[in-house]
């Protein structure tokens, strides 16, 4: 790690500590928005991380970005992180103007144009927003168009988290100007959204990884810690290695973006990620026992998060189609070197 | 933990078109009887060839005839060369831990004698470890080494030990001392040449009907004082320094993906092709990022580290992946597994299905490697 991540981990990691607590779950679970945190992250700056210098950003791209969406997983912060540094990303190299307030963002296909249905389901965060931007297919790259607040309604729905997925609909006129994103395709951005989601899922891996290592440790029942039993060494060893191989995944998804294998690492990792989150949920569940199955016992703020998220822009299944279909697609014979080309740069 | 991804370098891919190269003109030797499990397929013929080519013992010192290559580049051969499904079995042990073994605790004399001839593919190393009471508890060992004129006579039996007909020689572990306090004390290794007097070697048929595996009985065999391999009572470290390296390598998820890529090959042909690609895209993923991982390893084996609970995870989850391939694929391919099946298909089905114990049990079972992370965890 360089020591620039590294501050900006530090520097992070404070701010989401001082203010990523049980209270503010509670406001969010509660439809509220934890005002004065998301304040303290956008006054920062940090959601333009992923923005070059002369825009106002640390000039790291999105794999900066990255750094902030783990983080906000394993600190369980109840604020649209990866949707907001994403959007910010996409405003600005769209061209159009960033927003002091949050952005929702909308990722839809094409039936939401050919139709005029104005109806998309389950935007993170939406009924908080100040705007919204609408990400569209276009011929090859995508087109994404900036929504005024006026111009559209918000049925509140929510996540297995508790975590807001609102139900958006747009009056006809929603549209004002549409502009044209630069070399990405939608699916780009559907992708690098799925990466913000599965490096959540890393953060809330180790957290929970942390958690039950310390509950062991502490608990005793038949007269010894419970994590002295081989029984249960077992199980939590098979957590490390789930939560190990999750975060490679995406640390190999993030060294690998604007390179040929962008997406079929993202789906690796998104595969991995989600994989890992039912087995790490399961174990993790079963060393806690009841005192895990509260409300009040911070686990499930890990854990809930986690089995919300694995659905999240893609589960398992939709990533593992779409790698499994170029796998089929390869002339016979060339998997092994289809494989080995994953590691290049 | 560490697992920092890896990306490989131009120099690596020419490397990697050398080894496709050579595969594909000595294709005779890619068998069906190879495909699942080329590591423990034994073709000395092929070993040699390898040699010629300076494929083994690649990273070991130019003194002693080896090309000073890094461990990516070794990987990257290995790799090519477990995924063709080559019978790479003969020499695999004097490579990948004898070697370093040697280089690590032996002596100037021993180096010049043995590393020469493992990387010409012409020694080849059989691991005397197991025993017929001692099999996860490795402490618990019998076989005793007593001091005698000259050197050390061996008593006792070790077992499953592969390739001892084929290999010229074993490194043994055995007790040269008393019982002490600590259990971990008072093991040496030998090299032991298995064509000396006093040894005797059984066949073991595995269930799938190979017979790699051997008895090895030691009666009164004398070993020289120059064959005692490292520091007498130092042979339980000598042996955990071997693990990084023994754990963490391709073959452990690369064992049967002559399968995967032949059941690709069926299912790219089939009707039903719409329903597999979820599975196979499921398992190509897991392949991915076990690879990463593995890779990670073998770049910080080169920096000097011995990442030893990196090593354990990438073997666990290496080798489930491994056992649970064929019951992933089985589902999807409307075949019956047989060794005699009409179709390659159904032979690697039934290589990979018979064969699929072995592959968490060899290096440490998966209960003993979980117990070394906990460990690693805080729990124990």
């Amino acid at each position: 790690m360089n020591e620039i991540t590294k501050l900006i981990e530090e520097s992070v990691s404070s701010l989401f500590v001082q203010y990523a607590n049980s209270d503010a779950d509670e406001i969010m679970e509660s439809g509220g928005f934890p005002a004065k945190f998301w304040d303290e992250f956008s006054n920062g700056g940090w959601n333009s991380i992923a923005l070059t210098e002369d825009d106002g950003g640390a000039g790291m791209g999105l794999a900066g970005g990255y750094i902030l969406m783990r983080l906000s997983g394993y600190h369980a912060v109840p604020l649209p992180i990866v949707e907001s540094i994403i959007c910010t990303y996409l405003l600005a190299r769209a061209g159009l103007p960033l927003t002091t307030g949050f952005t929702a963002l909308a990722v839809v296909d094409s039936a939401f144009q050919a139709d005029g249905v104005r109806f998309v389901p389950r935007i993170p965060w939406a009924r908080h927003a100040s705007g919204l931007l609408v990400v569209m297919p276009g011929e090859t790259n995508a087109r994404v168009a900036f929504v005024d607040r006026s111009k559209w309604s918000v049925k509140e729905r929510a996540n297995m988290a508790g975590e807001p997925r609102d139900d958006v609909t747009l009056t006809s006129d929603a549209f004002e100007e549409v502009h044209e994103l630069s070399g990405v395709c939608i699916e780009r951005v559907f992708s690098w959204l799925a990466l913000g989601r599965a490096a959540q899922m890393t953060g809330a891996l180790s957290k929970t990884l942390e958690r039950t290592v310390d509950y062991a440790n502490e608990r005793k029942q038949f007269g010894k810690l419970i994590g002295k039993f081989q029984a249960l060494q077992q199980y939590i060893s098979v957590q490390a290695e789930n939560t190990n191989a999750a975060q490679c995944a995406v640390d190999t998804a993030v060294i690998h973006l604007d390179t040929p294998q962008e997406w079929e690492c993202i789906a690796a990792a998104k595969i991995s990620a989600g994989e890992s989150a039912g087995n790490v949920c399961r174990i993790a569940h079963a060393v806690h026992a009841a005192i895990g199955f509260t409300r009040e016992h911070p686990l499930q703020m890990s854990t809930r998060r986690l089995w919300a998220w694995r659905d999240e822009y893609g589960n398992e299944a939709r990533w593992a189609t779409k790698l499994g279909d170029l796998c089929l697609e390869l002339e016979s014979g060339h998997l092994w070197s289809w494989l080995t080309e994953q590691t290049n740069r | 933990m560490n697992f920092e991804p890896v990306t490989l370098s131009e120099k690596d891919k020419d490397l990697r078109e050398e080894v496709r190269s050579f595969l594909i003109e000595h294709k005779c030797f890619l068998t069906n009887s190879s495909a699942i499990d080329p590591w423990f397929a034994c073709v000395p013929e092929f070993s040699r060839l390898l040699g010629a080519k300076g494929w083994i013992g690649m990273t070991f010192p130019k003194q002693y005839g080896g090309a000073e290559r890094s461990y990516l580049e070794r990987y990257v051969v290995i790799e090519e060369l477990l995924a063709a499904g080559a019978p790479v079995g003969a020499h695999w042990f004097a490579d990948r831990q004898i070697g370093p073994l040697l280089l690590r605790f032996g002596t100037e004399e021993q180096k010049n004698h043995f590393l020469p001839q493992i990387i010409r593919g012409e020694c080849f190393f059989s691991i005397g470890m197991s025993e017929p009471d001692s099999g996860s508890d490795l402490a618990s060992i019998r076989t005793k080494g007593q001091r005698v004129k000259g050197g050390w006579e061996i008593n006792g039996q070790k077992t499953w030990t592969s390739f001892a007909q084929n290999s010229r020689y074993m490194v043994l572990l055995c007790k040269t001392a008393a019982k002490s306090e600590d259990r971990h004390e008072g093991m040496s290794q030998f090299i032991i040449d298995l064509e000396s007097e006093g040894i005797t070697r059984r066949p073991i048929q595995n269930l799938a009907g190979e017979e790699h595996f051997y008895e090895v009985f030691f009666e009164n065999v004398f070993v020289p004082e120059d064959r005692l391999l490292g520091s007498e009572g130092n042979g339980w470290n000598q042996v955990m320094a071997e693990l990084a390296f023994e754990r963490s390598g391709p073959e452990r998820f690369l064992s049967n993906f002559q399968l995967l890529d032949e059941a690709v090959d069926v299912m790219r042909s089939s009707i039903s092709r719409e329903s597999t690609k979820q599975v196979i895209g499921q398992l190509v993923a897991r392949l991915m990022v076990l690879r990463q991982m593995s890779l990670s390893v073998a770049c910080q084996l080169q920096s000097g580290a011995l990442p030893v609970t990196e090593a354990t995870i990438v073997k666990d989850l290496g080798t489930s992946f491994e056992q649970e391939m064929a019951d992933c694929l089985r589902m999807h391919l409307l075949v019956e597994p047989g060794e005699d099946a009409a179709e390659r298909i159904g032979q690697l089905l039934s290589g990979s299905i018979l064969k699929s114990p072995s592959f968490s049990l060899r290096g440490g079972t998966r209960e003993i490697l979980r117990g070394i992370l906990a460990k690693g965890l805080g729990l124990r």
